[in-house]
């Protein structure tokens, strides 16, 4: 068995003494796009913390390995320098801190020397440019009296920064409009399409189908009270579009 | 130095708060009779060359410009019936004196530096700015033994006059530090403070702004953060005696080690001071379980016809913070650090120059590592 992926084993958390993923079995294969949905409450925001190791989240039981490292072992900054990216929900706002110097101090630790200041800047401009940001975002303070457009597209221009191996997006899309949802979507899409994204594994958290018509997910999985309940291709997002869970929670329910 | 007024100085009390649950020191048990006083001198004054600019020593000031100074000297700071004022007055053995005609613009900043060396000094720095005339004046305050300092800034402005005055305290760490910082601005004047409270075993800090004309617009901002052991008493006040005015109060305090703090941050705005727009903003972080800070805003509105909000939080660190920026590989410590010094670059910001600016910040890096 190869151990390139994020592979997440029989894997329970819980919340304030809740458990509320009750052993999920998924793998993101490097290079492909999963999407992961459910209705909201059923622990999809639970799985991203989990894995990025958020202290309010305790995992119980299970294993997750990236391309075969111990992820559960490692402390939060650990886990993104082995290539683990969160696209937060809500992004924390950190008055003083300036968007262009936290990003550097980020891309510093990810990737240590590997871009000059004039460099860097360079890369930041065509990343933002790539999402219709204005240069003046770079001295602003982070997130801070940000839209929530704003906040997704900051989030957005952290995840082409930074070139992750394995990147979750929680929610990117909710709230956004049509123009930074394409946005979004383009951004990634350019992501996959260059040298240091092509690889890149992609967990996209929703539960609309609608970012997936921007990014083309190669299997959807769909999570239900913290298990996954069922697997398939592109189409089975389309179905959730036509149907709705209930069907799915019904068919599932049934099979338990 | 007559010592009746020394005496009448000695036996004022300080109107600060009494030792409590976490603050230990007594202000009013300061033994000030027994310092050995420094020898007489000017400070080291740097000021760029304008017509009319006048940056001098008090001695010369007194001697050459005595209309001016009379008129001035003490005007302000003397109203205020301060203990500590009052013995810096007393004592003084050293000063500078800024005067700025009417419409002149001075932009680059006039530096002031008091060196404690050989004994304590009494400061007394005063700055009168003319008619439509506008400065920056940037004082230091610093040690190269652990002296005591007890001194005055006091500033006259003009109708339409604009003056910013930013102090920065870096006194080594074993000194006391006791300044009182007044401000009497005209109708139409701008006045800002900036006050850097960074160095010293104990600093007691008292900035006032006395809005007794209309069209004033005041800004007051100050920082401070105590490590160790270091003791920190500031109180703000800003009276509106006349309505029509406004200002902004702005007060960013960390703590760490045993560092213990107390912030006292008043508006006062009168009766019959109606159209006034007061806001005050006081933030406190607390960076050790040892740390301490007593923050507490005051607002005494006597009018119906204001705007008045003030602000005030204290707190450690946000975990979620935290786990953000270690979200995005940044290491705890690191991202601890980036954070407590974000937390204060609002205020930092506000500070005049880009060379003091990265003063300020160096030195609060250096009490974070």
């Amino acid at each position: 068995m190869s151990e390139r992926g994020l592979r997440i084993h029989q894997l329970r958390a819980s919340a304030g003494g809740t458990q509320i993923l009750k052993g999920i079995d998924l793998a993101v294969e490097a290079g492909h796009v999963h999407a992961l949905m459910g209705p909201n409450g059923s622990g999809k925001s639970t799985l991203a913390f989990s894995l990025t190791g958020h202290p309010g989240f305790k995992v119980e039981s299970g294993s997750v390995t990236l391309d075969g490292a111990d992820l559960l072992a490692m402390p939060p900054d650990k886990r993104a320098k082995a290539g683990l990216f969160l696209s937060f929900q809500y992004p924390a706002a950190i008055p003083g801190v300036k968007v262009a110097n936290f990003l550097f101090a980020a891309r510093q630790a990810l990737h240590p020397g590997d871009l000059p200041p004039a460099k860097f800047r360079a890369l930041l401009l065509e990343k933002m440019d790539l999402l219709d940001m204005d240069p003046s975002f770079m001295g602003r303070y982070l997130n801070d009296g940000f839209s929530g457009g704003e906040k997704k597209r900051l989030e957005m221009l952290q995840l082409a920064m930074l070139a992750p191996k394995y990147a979750i997006l929680d929610e990117t899309d909710s709230g956004l409009d049509v123009d930074a949802l394409r946005a979004v979507g383009e951004s990634v899409n350019a992501m996959r399409a260059s040298e240091a994204g092509k690889d890149t594994g992609f967990l996209i958290i929703t539960h609309y189908p609608r970012i997936l018509q921007y990014v083309k997910p190669d299997v959807v999985h769909i999570m239900i009270d913290g298990r996954i309940v069922k697997e398939g291709d592109a189409e089975l997002a389309q179905r959730i579009e036509r149907e709705g869970y209930d069907k799915i929670r019904e068919e599932t329910a049934q099979i338990a | 130095m007559p010592s009746a007024t020394l005496d009448k100085a000695l036996e004022l009390r300080s109107g600060r708060e009494r030792p409590g649950q976490f603050w230990k020191i007594d202000l009013d048990a300061i033994d000030f009779s027994s310092l050995k006083a420094a020898a007489p001198s000017d400070p080291q004054i740097a000021a760029p060359s304008k017509p009319g600019l006048i940056a001098c020593g008090l001695e010369t000031a007194r001697r050459d410009h005595a209309e001016i100074f009379n008129r001035a000297f003490g005007s302000v700071t003397g109203t205020l019936n301060d203990k500590f004022a009052a013995l810096s007055a007393a004592l003084c053995n050293t000063g500078a004196f800024i005067y700025v005609p009417p419409d002149q613009a001075v932009d680059d900043p006039i530096e002031i530096t008091y060196t404690a060396k050989n004994g304590a000094l009494f400061p007394h720095t005063l700055v009168v700015v003319d008619r439509g005339a506008r400065c920056t004046v940037i004082e230091r305050i610093e040690g190269e033994s652990s002296d005591t300092v007890c001194g005055i800034a006091e500033i006259v402005a003009a109708e339409n006059a604009s003056v910013t005055y930013a102090a920065e305290q870096n006194l080594p760490l074993e000194s006391q530090a006791f300044f009182t910082r007044a401000a009497a601005p005209g109708k139409d004047a701008s006045v800002t403070w900036c006050v850097a409270e960074i160095g010293a075993a104990l600093s007691v800090s008292r900035i006032d702004v006395l809005v007794d004309q209309p069209g004033v617009d005041a800004h007051l901002n100050g920082f401070f953060f105590p490590r160790e052991n270091q003791h920190v008493d500031m109180v703000s006040t800003i009276r509106h005696n006349v309505g029509e005015s406004q200002s902004q109060t702005l007060i960013k305090s960390a703590a760490t080690g045993r560092g213990q703090a107390r912030y006292l941050g008043n508006i006062r705005i009168a009766p019959h001071a109606q159209g006034t727009e007061a806001s005050l903003r006081d933030d406190a972080l607390l960076l050790s379980p040892h740390a301490h800070i007593d923050s507490v805003p005051a607002l005494e509105i006597g009018a119906n016809d204001v705007k008045a909000f003030h602000g005030a939080t204290i707190g450690a660190l946000d975990e979620s913070l935290i786990f953000y920026m270690e979200s995005r590989g940044i290491e705890r410590e690191a991202a601890e650090k980036m954070i407590a010094l974000g937390f204060f670059e609002p205020v930092v910001e506000r500070f005049p120059t880009a060379a003091m600016r990265d003063r300020l910040r160096a030195a609060l890096e250096a009490k974070i590592a």
